[in-house]
């Protein structure tokens, strides 16, 4: 139970429709859009959080309304003709047979996007801008242009109604088109549009007067916007709060759901979408200023992770309703659990971010640790029981063993969890130990959470060899040993160390420190921001381009901001090729990787971020004596079967199957080892 | 004949010291306030009430039915018998006196069986004192009476012996009339008498249904003293009752709140409204003393306060009680001693503000928000957003209405509710709820004394009720279920209200309802005060829970014995301190059946036992485990159905 929960499950009612509650998911872009349809993979993905309690799901983030705001680099939806409406008829029963409501986001795009794709017309705005996040320079739009996107809304809208959705919401957040107008970075103009507040504020009037006129009267129709752009010559919350005024007074919106922040460049779009450096719900006042002067309701996301602190913000009036989009990717059945007495069960969202920064490289929104999420289709978010009980031995309490064992357990088999070490969770235990990426304890303390009360047998400090795993004669057998990091190919590479040595105090190093990375990620870039707050002078060296490379859009910027707050040296395009002490002191040499010149340094520590390789002994040792050699069958788990050697004339055999799951495999991620262990154990 | 002729003579003595002692309770008694009675009924049925109603208790522990038969009978027989010899020509004649003998006979079998419920060691729950000294006294008489009609009847062979054994059966006579008004004997008179003139006559009607006599009868509000403060204030025939107890403290072993360490024991109770009229009562209570007992006064009389004021009563006492009605279901001498705790609380809620705890809170709330929480009446909907519940409007019907209760506004009731109306869905059952024109039963308020507030409820309640159609009241709270089905009626309100439990049952057995099963472990079921005792339904959610397939296990206390969960009555409320809590008894009970799962059929027994703390078994209403098995039977269809279709493609 928590505190306030009775806030959140008040039913709210606008305009004669009512949400079951107070809790939402905001329109977002998962990239799951199909030829700029919402298909069966987006609906089963809202549809599972409406199975879960929520009130209302929005889906659609960045729908775009017309043909030159192109929805295709998002994977995204596009309103722009009738042959959307049956996939929202579709949608919208799927959704709403479960109780829930669903609401999409209409935008045009205006700059915020690219001109070579899908129709390869001109990025269009207010005035000829370039906005450094799309990199698009945008032409003027004329009378003509601005009536017809002015059309492209109203029919959009009407595509929403027909289509079977409970409303609507126009983006005026983020820098689109309707803010583009708004703000006097974006607009230049010197018509009816451009100038005084007054004008600016004309375009989205229009475009809000024209929905109305075409889905009607008692259509919800309501806009995102921004409460303050936190941004140098952006709008303030006085503008913003009188353009909500203005808008409400008007009855163009029904609701207003507000955020803080803008997002026209790197820094600005990791602050709007806040990841696990932030407090929770930072700018929860920013809403609350606008919901102070304004009637209608107010909806607000922005790393609400928990329901508490949902609650507390309904109930304190702050906003009326929490939108808890990301709390639902890693786990879409809040409502129910908190509803069923079990908010225990909650898997919380810890703010990594992996969701939102794999659509801005054109990948699925995946969530780092439930592999269920937007796989709907093939993974369960509940796992089923097994027709046959089976006892099974998981060798690894890191994050793919623990999911192994929670799984397997959930499938009502008897488990035995070995971990060799005092503690669960393995080496997100090591990660979470850098600054702030601490809030990573979240992940194992869900799955050890859940084995322990599924009951299973946890042996702690115990090193599982083959005559204690014989002794339990096991089904099926799980090695998720893991990985340890590796010191690379540099020659004289054992005068390094390596970064875990670092985050886990084994070697606590002073004075100069070079950090060279191989991988790109959050390793290096954490472990420098460690080193240097300890007071070491760091230089982060790397083979890539730049620092933190394979770091996710809204990590990687507070990555740069710290190690420049920081004093660390960034040093792209180099090579560690050599370590060899001199004195008590280390000299490294690095080869630049374009000009090939060689330059050397004179440190008191080299640490090194290879990666890790796998600590596979024990597989080996298993491997001769399992039925299926260790293996797992790739057509089966990809077709999302069970394993042959478990259904087949073989599973009659005496003995056991062997499997691995995560980086004893090959060192990789914590949502690849949650997804080999949940693929192949739901099944087991 | 010898001393054997003075037998009858000591019997005529007897009666005599017994009617003097009798007389001065009866003139005691009439100072008590008037009560309607049917006299004449109340005489006639008054054999049949001992024979069946009694004997049905009684009989309950064998070793009383067994020492009662002999002991009673043999001492109503040799007296009748002995009376007969006051004739010269039956006095003068063996025979009679060896039926004579045989009569004492029977009695001291039926002496030697009291004697050993007390001694080497009296059970726990019985009075010691005057009680542990009465088997002397009816072994005196009975022994004496046996050897002295003995040797009569072999034609008196020892005079001397005779005349000694007659002095023995002389004393212990005598000193059992003595204490006709005072000691154990009492309940013989006064026992019968209040089964002649019981304040709830209908009680003992087999005909009617439970509930009719379990509730609790209205107070004029207009009366110049509301309550019951000394014991002048209660009716003569409960003065009365008062002196039937014989504290066999069979009340005291079912009472929860005294297993808790709650200074309530009902005997003591019920002997210290006893004692409060004066009338030479005042010795020494003798059996357990309240558990942690608090201090009290000593002064008594018939117009002195039992409670507060020097009076023989703490308020906790009366606090303490979980109105669970376990004392009244096990009372062989038919006592209501719910009814006397209601009306002494009703006069310290109503005229003395005396609630302790939250409970002067939640009256507060219900004063002003017609909810003893305070919350919103438009709220209690809230819960089952999305769940398409239909509110009737005034004017509108439906076939069945949702009376939702207080769960309405607490998220573990939500979810029975939640699990009501997906059942209600499913089975088609055409249902709407009140809306925000429900208002709390009273239940709460009228057990807490304030029937006040409970009246003015009830009424609008009715009001309320009557501008809507529909056939039956259903309800997933025992207490609604109680306050709309037997205590409504007494303000014009007459509902047909069906138990969840029951409704469910119905529409399973009809087929509206199709379950599969959710076999694997073994469940408990804990039967709510207001369902079992108060309502007398003890079938319905036992035939409910076999159809789902489950292992049903029974507590050592079950359906009738059953043990309350604490949370009648408003003790939540009160929340009297003592060693430990019911909820905590009860839920050890539940483990030792073994059983991994309790059912519950009512939210307050739901949010009792699910506030034990520790290891122990979840805590499920029925509605939620026949969704569970409606559920298991769909996916088992559409699994079936998945494998039908894999073969036909194969």
């Amino acid at each position: 139970m928590i505190a306030n929960a009775e806030a959140l499950l008040k039913p709210l009612t606008i305009k004669g429709m009512t949400i079951r509650n107070r809790v939402m998911s905001t329109s977002h872009a998962p990239s799951f859009g199909k030829d700029g349809k919402p298909q069966e993979r987006y609906q089963l993905y809202h549809e599972e959080k409406a199975k879960g309690g929520i009130g209302l799901t929005m889906f659609g983030g960045s729908s775009s309304v017309s043909l030159d705001s192109p929805a295709a680099p998002w994977n995204q939806i596009s309103v722009a003709d009738d042959s959307v409406i049956p996939f929202f008829q579709q949608f919208s029963d799927r959704v709403h047979q479960h109780g829930a409501k669903l609401m999409i986001q209409l935008t045009h795009m205006g700059r915020r996007t690219k001109w070579d794709t899908e129709n390869w017309f001109p990025v269009k705005s207010a005035s000829v801008t370039r906005e450094p996040a799309s990199r698009s320079v945008s032409k003027e739009l004329e009378q003509e242009e601005i009536d017809r996107i002015v059309r492209d809304f109203a029919q959009a809208a009407r595509r929403a109604r027909e289509g079977g959705l409970d409303g609507c919401e126009i983006s005026a957040a983020h820098g689109h088109l309707v803010d583009q107008f708004w703000s006097q970075l974006s607009n230049h103009r010197t018509d009816k549009y451009g100038g005084s507040l007054e004008n600016r504020m004309r375009f989205g009037i229009e475009v809000l007067t024209a929905m109305r006129e075409s889905a009607g009267d008692d259509y919800i129709i309501g806009m995102r916007m921004s409460g303050d752009e936190l941004l140098k010559g952006g709008l303030t919350a006085e503008d913003l709060i009188a353009i909500a005024s203005e808008y409400a007074s008007r009855g163009l919106v029904d609701f207003l759901n507000v955020v803080g922040g803008q997002a026209r460049d790197h820094i600005a779009h990791a602050v709007s979408l806040p990841n696990m450096s932030f407090p929770v719900a930072p700018y929860l006042p920013i809403a609350s200023a606008v919901k102070r002067e304004v009637d209608i309701p107010i909806f607000h996301a922005q790393r609400v992770t928990d329901l508490a602190t949902g609650a507390r913000a309904v109930a304190e009036g702050h906003v009326d309703m929490i939108a808890m989009t990301r709390a639902h990717i890693a786990d879409p059945h809040l409502i129910k659990k908190l509803t069923e007495g079990r908010a225990d069960d909650i898997r919380q969202c810890v703010g990594y971010g992996y969701c939102i920064d794999r659509i801005y490289i054109g990948k699925d929104a995946l969530c780092i640790q439930n592999a269920a999420t937007g796989r709907e289709a093939t993974m369960p978010h509940v796992i089923e029981k097994a027709d046959v009980k089976k006892r099974a031995v998981v060798v690894g309490g890191g994050v793919g063993g623990l999911e192994a064992a929670r799984v397997l357990a959930e499938r009502g088999h008897e488990v035995t969890l070995f971990e060799k070490t005092d503690k669960l969770g393995g080496q997100v235990l090591t990660a979470a130990k850098a600054t702030w990426r601490e809030a990573l304890t979240g992940i194992p303390r869900w799955l050890v959470g859940q084995v322990q009360k599924l009951g299973v047998d946890i042996r702690l400090n115990t090193e599982a060899d083959d005559a204690a795993i014989f002794a339990l004669s096991p089904d099926i057998v799980i090695v998720a040993t893991g990985g340890l990091p590796h010191l690379g190919e540099a020659m004289g590479s054992e005068h390094a160390i390596s970064t875990w040595d670092v985050l886990e105090g084994k070697v606590e190093p002073s004075g100069t420190v070079l950090l060279y990375d191989e991988m790109g990620d959050h390793n290096a870039a954490s472990t420098a921001e460690h080193l240097a707050k300890k007071g070491c002078l760091v230089e982060l060296a790397t083979h890539d381009r730049m620092i933190g490379e394979e770091i996710g859009g809204t990590n990687q910027p507070v990555h740069l901001r710290e190690l420049y707050n920081l004093g660390v040296i960034q040093t792209p395009n180099m090579e560690l090729i050599e370590i060899y002490p001199e004195g008590n002191r280390k000299i490294a040499a690095l080869r630049n990787v374009m000009t090939h010149q060689e330059e050397e340094r004179v440190v008191d520590y080299v640490v090194v971020d290879y990666g890790t390789h796998p600590v596979d002994q024990l597989h080996f040792a298993l491997k001769e004596k399992s039925k299926n050699a260790g293996f797992v069958d790739n057509d089966a788990i990809v077709a999302g079967k069970p394993q042959p050697y478990e259904t087949n004339g073989s599973g009659q055999r005496d003995g056991f199957t062997l499997y691995r799951v995560g980086d004893v495999l090959a060192g990789r991620n914590i949502h690849a080892a949650i997804y080999d262990a949940l693929r192949l154990c739901k099944d087991l | 004949m010898g001393a054997a002729a003075f037998l009858p003579y000591i019997v005529v003595a007897m009666a005599l010291v017994a009617a003097v002692q009798i007389g001065r309770r009866v003139a005691l008694w009439r100072l008590g306030q008037s009560a309607k009675v049917d006299w004449l009924a109340g005489v006639k049925a008054m054999p049949k009430r001992y024979l069946v109603d009694v004997h049905h208790v009684v009989d309950r522990d064998k070793s009383a039915s067994r020492m009662h038969v002999p002991v009673a009978g043999g001492l109503v027989l040799s007296g009748a018998l002995l009376l007969l010899g006051l004739i010269p020509a039956v006095a003068s004649s063996r025979l009679y006196w060896t039926i004579v003998t045989l009569a004492f006979a029977f009695m001291a079998v039926g002496v030697a069986l009291v004697a050993q419920r007390r001694y080497p060691h009296a059970l726990p729950r019985l009075s010691l004192g005057r009680y542990q000294r009465t088997p002397f006294y009816l072994a005196a008489f009975a022994g004496g009476g046996l050897l002295t009609s003995l040797l009569a009847a072999l034609g008196d062979p020892l005079p001397f012996l005779s005349l000694l054994s007659l002095i023995v059966a002389a004393a212990g006579g005598l000193a059992l009339a003595a204490q006709a008004a005072t000691g154990p004997m009492r309940h013989a008179l006064a026992g019968a008498a209040h089964l002649a003139l019981h304040p709830r006559p209908e009680r003992f009607d087999a005909t009617l249904p439970k509930g009719r006599s379990t509730s609790l009868k209205p107070i004029d509000l207009d009366g110049d003293k509301l309550g019951r403060e000394d014991p002048a204030d209660f009716a003569w025939n409960r003065l009365l009752s008062f002196d039937a107890c014989v504290q066999c403290g069979r009340c005291e072993a079912a009472c929860p709140a005294f297993a808790a360490g709650q200074p309530l024991s009902p005997k003591h109770l019920i002997a210290d409204l006893a004692a409060a009229g004066g009338g030479g009562y005042g010795s020494p209570y003798a059996g357990n003393p309240y558990p942690n007992a608090r201090p009290t006064g000593s002064e008594i009389g018939l117009h002195h306060a039992v409670i507060g004021d020097g009076g023989i009563v703490h308020p906790d006492t009366i606090w303490s009680c979980t109105t669970c009605r376990a004392c009244v279901e096990e009372c062989p001498m038919m006592i209501e001693h719910v009814d006397s705790i209601i009306d002494l609380r009703r006069f310290q809620t109503l005229e003395m503000g005396a609630v302790p705890g939250k409970g002067a809170d939640v009256l507060d709330n219900t004063r002003l928000a017609d909810e003893p929480n305070g919350h919103p009446l438009s709220e209690r909907t809230d819960f089952a957003g999305g769940l398409g519940l239909r509110t009737l409007a005034a004017g509108e019907s439906t076939e069945v209405l949702l009376w939702l209760g207080q769960a309405a506004f607490d998220l573990r009731g939500q979810r029975t509710l939640r699990a009501l109306i997906r059942l209600l869905n499913e089975a088609g059952v055409d249902f709407a709820v009140l809306g925000e024109a429900e208002r709390d039963c009273g239940d709460l308020a009228r057990r807490l004394g304030d029937e006040a507030s409970f009246q003015q409820l009830a009424k609008a309640n009715i009001e309320a009720l009557a501008s809507v159609g529909f056939e039956r009241i259903l309800t997933a709270d025992p207490h609604a279920l109680h306050s709309l089905r037997n205590e409504y009626s007494a303000f014009g309100g007459k509902f047909d209200v069906v138990h969840h439990t029951a409704f469910l049952n119905e529409l399973v057995e009809t087929g509206r309802l199709t379950t599969g099963h959710i076999a694997g472990h073994a469940i408990t079921y804990h039967d709510p005060c207001y369902l079992g005792r108060y309502n007398g339904e003890f079938d319905a959610p036992r035939t409910l829970l076999d159809a789902l397939g489950l292992e049903r296990r029974e507590m050592a206390r079950s359906k009738r014995k059953s043990m309350c969960c604490g949370g009648g009555g408003g003790a939540p409320t009160t929340d009297i301190p003592g060693d430990n809590r019911i909820p905590d008894i009860r839920m050890g009970q539940v483990r030792e059946t073994g059983a991994k799962t309790v059912a519950v059929a009512c939210p307050q027994c739901t949010a009792m036992l699910e506030g034990v703390t520790g290891d122990r078994a979840e805590v499920k209403d029925i509605a939620e485990l026949l969704l569970d098995a409606v559920e298991a039977g769909k996916s088992a269809k559409s699994r079936n159905k998945g494998m039908q279709r894999e073969l036909e493609l194969a």
